[in-house]
């Protein structure tokens, strides 16, 4: 969890490794067998060129780094709306970062926005959004002290 | 039998689809997400598997892709849980070489309490 919520805060990012293994492991976990994903003599016949990791995966690191900051309230209050910019394939290194936007306090709650993007080692853009997570109560100070 | 994108109408809905979120499913999934999870289920672990039980219903041509994805989850889900999963045609377009879907997704658990819900386009090949 984050030691404090403030806005302009960074979020601790996740950095990922994708392998051809993870897809073909995400694939059966989710039973999403699309051949774009598993089989690289199909995909390297489409415009692709080659196999890419599911949306979901990607998605899944983004979710990873929302609940290591606000806990099981993102699970429980969360909001998410993204993008697929870029593929993320094989060899790729993804990181998710976010950032709180802006911090809304009302009725006892607090909302935060946050801005979210995920790039791929050669910072080409794979996901851009943003999220929304609820917090049942009022935060303090909510702007940085530092 | 599948539906085709052809066949499929704005207002279409699937039929409902009910699942149990084994701690051996979510264990694959965790290990396949690279996470440690915690007490309760990854919300894009039960969206992953919402999705999947569409496509034993909706043929899509390889090659099919995800665009955009918007969620909102409601309530922490248990391992072990059942859930239900309602899902439906939004928008349809088809634009010289292009065809996209847009799909509504609801996630119910056994009360009958709504757990998450989303909305995911997909580009299909043309």
């Amino acid at each position: 969890m984050l030691s404090g919520v403030y806005q302009g805060e960074t979020l601790p990012p996740v950095v990922r490794h994708i392998t051809q293994e993870k897809i073909n492991l995400y694939a059966e976990a989710s039973g999403d067998f699309n051949p774009i994903h598993i089989d690289e003599s199909f995909a390297t016949q489409t415009p692709l060129g080659g196999t890419i990791a599911h949306g979901m995966l990607i998605l899944a690191y983004v979710s990873e780094m929302m609940a290591q900051a606000f806990g099981q309230n993102w699970a429980a209050n969360g909001r998410l709306s993204v993008r697929f910019k870029t593929p993320a394939r094989p060899g790729d290194t993804v990181t998710a970062t976010g950032k709180i936007d802006s911090i809304r306090k009302e009725d006892g709650i607090s909302y935060v926005d946050c801005s979210l993007e995920c790039h791929n080692q050669k910072d080409e853009v794979i996901v851009t959004g943003g999220a929304m997570v609820k917090l049942p109560y009022n935060l303090g100070e909510t702007r940085d002290p530092r | 039998m599948p539906v085709s994108y052809e066949e499929l109408a704005i207002g279409y809905e699937f039929p409902p689809t009910s699942y149990e979120l084994s701690p051996s499913l979510i264990s694959k999934y965790l290990k396949a997400v690279d996470s440690a999870g915690d007490a309760f289920v990854p919300p894009l672990a039960i969206a992953a598997r919402a999705m999947t039980g569409l496509t034993g219903v909706l043929s899509l041509p390889p090659g099919t892709i995800h665009a955009s994805q918007d969620f909102e989850f409601y309530k922490l889900v248990p391992s072990a849980a059942v859930v239900n999963c309602q899902a439906k045609v939004v928008r349809k377009v088809s634009r010289g070489g292009m065809r996209m879907l847009v799909l509504e997704l609801n996630v119910f658990d056994r009360s009958e309490e709504m757990v998450q819900s989303g909305k995911a386009t997909i580009i299909l090949p043309s």
